[in-house]
């Protein structure tokens, strides 16, 4: 066999070997980040914010988010699961946290939301906003992909386009960046558990082992009652 | 048997396996990051494709190309090691690009472009230089 064959087959083997390797570590359920001992920092009840779900859920899981942050729409459709799974158990409330020095279009999205909110449809411009990021985030003026967005939701355009340049609105949004400089947030998305600081969960399982531990905690502390 | 050969065949294989590993978990939802915080941040971004092909394919591509040439130059079947230099070179190059990009346009890190920096950056110190004729063993 000539070494040029012999290295050929070492080349298709390595490749086969690496290959292998990285399908198999990609199709591995992620852990959690850190599991460090040190307390993770909490979150004392900060005011504001909007909730999706029961008022009476045993959990609930408060998101710092920006619109224009692509792992902050990674993150929805781990959230919208999560919600969906416990119905009655978890409930979400969502503060804005507009990271304008790198996302230009972000403080205009989190307007867009609040003046839906104005007309009781906060949280379908909240899902529309993030599943539509591609197309208005690149955007020099995204106010038109905000208003078609709202046309889709049949939100009256001349009303949502006053909130959006409503100072009321402005000043909730910054009420919500005060606090979540308050409560330490240094990235986007930040997810707390009824007060507690969670490492990025990287799955939809880990994030559903979260609420299931927090879940089974509260129950034990009933039953122990 | 060149070591030089050897550290870049190794290098350029845990590179290979760096760029599939990000190419197959692009698509699939958020990246884990353990080290650094932004992983989906980077590689979702506009600077982490070209013509619509994921960066990683080309790293990728890099990759199998550098182990190659390692490999030929191992087993015997040629010089092959002095073609790396100068794709190693441009891959430098780019890798300083990428990493200012992360620090500067999107303000946050991903830890496996920082390894493929870090790899792409040790093949290019250890690819023989073209105006060394002599090959260093």
């Amino acid at each position: 066999m000539s070494k040029a064959v012999k290295a050929l087959i070492i080349i298709v083997l390595a490749v086969a070997v690496a290959g292998g390797a990285a399908v198999y570590f990609s199709r591995q359920p992620d852990q959690p980040t850190s599991t460090s001992a040190t307390p993770s920092p909490t979150l004392k009840s900060t005011g504001g914010g909007h909730f999706r779900g029961p008022e009476k859920a045993k959990v609930t899981l408060v998101e710092f988010g920006d619109y224009q942050c692509p792992s902050c729409k990674a993150y929805h459709p781990l959230v919208l699961e999560a919600l969906s799974r416990y119905p009655q158990d978890v409930r979400l409330e969502f503060h804005h946290y507009p990271l304008v020095s790198i996302h230009a279009n972000s403080m205009a999205a989190s307007l867009a939301v609040e003046a839906a909110g104005e007309q009781g449809k906060y949280w379908e411009m909240h899902d529309l906003i993030f599943e539509h990021q591609d197309e208005w985030s690149k955007s020099p003026n995204p106010e038109p992909d905000f208003i078609a967005l709202a046309q889709r939701l049949g939100l009256n355009q001349n009303a949502f386009m006053q909130a959006m340049r409503s100072p009321q609105l402005q000043d909730r949004v910054l009420q919500d960046v005060v606090r979540a400089q308050q409560a330490n947030v240094e990235a986007v998305p930040t997810f707390f558990i009824d007060g507690q600081k969670q490492n990025l969960p990287p799955s939809i399982t880990a994030f559903v082992d979260t609420i299931e531990s927090h879940l089974h905690d509260k129950a034990s502390v009933n039953t122990n009652k | 048997m060149s070591k030089r050969a050897v550290a870049i065949a190794v290098l350029s294989f845990i590179g290979m396996f760096d760029a599939l590993y990000l190419s197959l978990k692009r698509n699939a939802g958020p990246i884990p990051c353990h080290v650094t915080r932004g992983c989906t941040d980077v590689l979702t971004s506009r600077y982490s494709e070209l013509m619509g092909i994921p960066l990683s394919v080309f790293g990728l591509i890099f990759y199998v190309a550098v182990f190659s040439l390692a490999v030929f130059e191992i087993s015997g079947a040629g010089k092959t090691l002095n073609w790396v230099f100068w794709p190693a070179t441009a891959g430098a190059a780019i890798s300083a690009v990428l990493v200012g990009i992360q620090a500067f346009a999107l303000k946050a890190y991903c830890e496996y472009c920082l390894l493929s920096a870090i790899l792409v950056l040790s093949i290019f110190l250890l690819s023989p230089h073209p105006w060394v004729h002599k090959h260093p063993q």
